[in-house]
């Protein structure tokens, strides 16, 4: 990295971590909810941008994260890193669970199986009450890293502000490497991936299983905000903002992910005290998007000249 | 032995026959062409050996080793690079990225590394970038290798699609129509390439439609006609033959 970008880099650093000297409870619980958002739109645009796979079991992934977490923290009373660390895996299994049928199957098929499967986890949260608690919903316990507690609002923020940045830089060095290459390759022309002998089903896999991860791992993030979990969390609602969030940021984008939950977290709270104009604004923001700017604000932004990134990351 | 072989093909298309016992053997170090007209079955021929066609019967060999029923990126490990009719680049990668993934092949770096970056796997990466500026300088393309390949000429489009294919240096090239869009001298420039890949080693199928082209270079000429082999020898044998001329080359 050249010395400028790593004075940018340590100037963002600081921006990011700062906020929580300067703002109220509620802008800090906006903010940590745009975190646990980012990671959700960037999960889902590995595999709906990035690898082209039209699949819609990020709801499903974000919930088994945040049940995962809930029941291993509260149920199994596993320390705070273990659960993290289950959810992480949980979502990754799914993940790799879910790109069996993308394998075989086409298009529709493919995102009809897939919504199917966030159903299917839905009607299970709901009915292993045993587990899970059911409607009622599941508490989460307040948490501690290596015997230190993560009491505050700050505290929390700074440990979602690392999990994020961590987890978005390990997924941005992967999109720039190799196997991001293959995962354009693959997408962009799988007779010309496997001439050069990538094997598109690994390839696929992999990005099915790391979207996972993220995903979960942002789902467990959700569980640590909200404190309380329930599966109407965890439905169509919640699939169809993660899914509005990646379009209106840009298909392919990483930074698109991020301006994509910046827009659509911070406007629905702006526009709260107004009946129903949240979901009138938030459909025809997707209608317009869809219609005017197929690769969404960071392609926008890409034309205006005033800002360059490239649909694949190299 | 034949470092490729291939032994009574036969493909079929639904009803449609579009290789019945095809026969070959292509040695390391020549030049193979295949001719025949329009829909003689040609590129399933090299679908069928590079594994995106499953033929009826028949088996295909490469360097002694039954690959029949491999996958293509199976079969391509075996040292088998191929092109495509219609181009098989990637337009929205940039030339350098399209070269880069043909290098990538022989990287060796853990998930962990990659995910965070560690020496060995950004040592990795500046390897495969330098090799392939390397392959790019070699082919006369440096100049353009952040472009994107979508914005490049057809002829462009096929050098780099070439020039990908031999990063790894295969034992065995399938080139379909490589000539498609080239001027007369790039041809030419074509035909001394591929000569140069045969002395170093490398057979190399050709699957062309201009017969100059195919006669100046080849060792060897296979004739396919409606997907059966009509004649096959040296360029000299096949350009007397009465059949090849009345089917083919007579038309052209
Ligand atoms: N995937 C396919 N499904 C059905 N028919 C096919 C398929 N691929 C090829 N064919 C048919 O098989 C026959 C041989 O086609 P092929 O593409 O191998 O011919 P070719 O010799 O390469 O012709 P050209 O010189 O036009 O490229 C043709 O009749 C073609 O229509
Ligand atoms: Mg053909």
């Amino acid at each position: 990295m050249s010395r400028g970008g790593a004075a940018a880099v340590a100037a963002l650093l600081i921006l990011l971590v700062l906020p929580p000297f300067f703002v109220d409870d509620y802008v800090q619980f906006i903010l940590d909810l745009i975190l646990v958002y980012v990671m959700v739109s960037f999960g889902f645009n590995i595999v709906l941008g990035y690898a082209g796979q039209l699949a819609f079991a990020n709801a499903a992934f974000f919930g088994l994260g945040a049940y995962t977490l809930a029941i291993c923290l509260g149920r199994l009373d596993w320390p705070f890193p273990a659960a993290l660390f289950a959810a992480a895996v949980v979502g990754g299994a799914a993940g790799l669970l879910v790109s069996l049928p993308a394998l075989r199957l086409r298009a529709y098929y493919l995102a009809i199986i897939t919504l199917a499967f966030g159903e299917l986890l839905r009607w299970t949260y709901v009915h292993a009450s045993g587990l899970t608690r059911g409607s009622s919903g599941l508490g989460v316990p307040a948490i501690s890293i290596f015997g230190i507690p993560v009491a505050s609002d700050r505290a929390r923020y700074w440990l979602f502000l690392a999990l994020a940045g961590l987890t978005l830089w390990g997924s941005a060095n992967l999109l720039r490497s190799r196997f991001g290459r293959a995962l354009v390759a693959v997408r962009g022309n799988e007779a010309a991936a496997a001439a050069m002998g990538l094997a598109p089903a690994v390839v696929k896999i992999g990005a099915f299983a790391w979207s996972g991860v993220v995903v979960a791992i942002g789902g467990a993030m959700y569980a640590l905000l909200l404190g309380r979990i329930s599966p109407e969390s965890f439905g169509l609602s919640q699939l169809l903002l993660h899914f509005s969030i990646v379009m209106i940021g840009g298909l392919g984008s990483l930074v698109g992910s991020v301006l994509g939950a910046v827009i659509l977290t911070a406007a629905p709270e702006l526009l709260r005290d107004i009946p129903g104009l949240e979901e009138i604004i938030f459909s025809l923001l997707l209608i317009g998007v869809l219609l005017f700017m197929p690769k969404g604000v960071a392609g926008l932004l890409g034309r205006l000249a005033l800002f360059r990134e490239r649909l694949y990351l190299t | 032995m034949a470092l490729l072989e291939v032994e009574g093909l036969s493909v079929a298309f639904g009803g449609l026959a579009a290789l019945s016992g095809v026969s070959l053997a292509v040695s390391a170090g020549t030049v193979y062409a295949i001719i025949g007209p329009n829909g003689a079955g040609k590129t399933t021929l090299l679908n069928a050996v590079a594994g995106y066609v499953r033929p009826a019967s028949g088996r295909i060999r490469i360097d002694g080793r039954d690959t029949t029923d491999l996958a293509p990126h199976a079969i391509a490990r075996q040292g088998l690079r191929r092109t495509f009719q219609n181009g098989g680049v990637w337009g929205e990668m940039t030339v350098l990225e399209n070269i880069l993934v043909g290098v990538d092949h022989d990287a060796q770096s853990g998930l962990l590394g990659i995910l965070f970056g560690f020496g060995r796997d950004r040592r990795t990466e500046r390897r495969a970038v330098a090799e392939a500026r390397a392959i790019l300088a070699r082919a006369g393309l440096a100049g353009i290798e952040d472009k994107r390949v979508r914005d490049l000429s057809f002829g462009q489009q096929r050098v780099i699609e070439i020039s990908r294919a031999l990063v790894s240096r295969p034992r065995i090239l399938l080139l379909d129509e490589p000539a498609v869009g080239l001027s007369e001298s790039e041809r030419e420039e074509l035909g001394a390439r591929l000569r140069a890949l045969a002395q170093e080693g490398t057979a190399v199928i050709l699957v062309e439609h201009v017969v100059d082209l195919v006669m100046a270079v080849s060792d060897r000429v296979l004739v396919l006609n409606s997907g059966q082999v009509l004649a096959e020898g040296t360029p000299e044998e096949v350009r007397g033959d009465a059949a090849v001329v009345e089917a083919y080359l007579g038309s052209a």
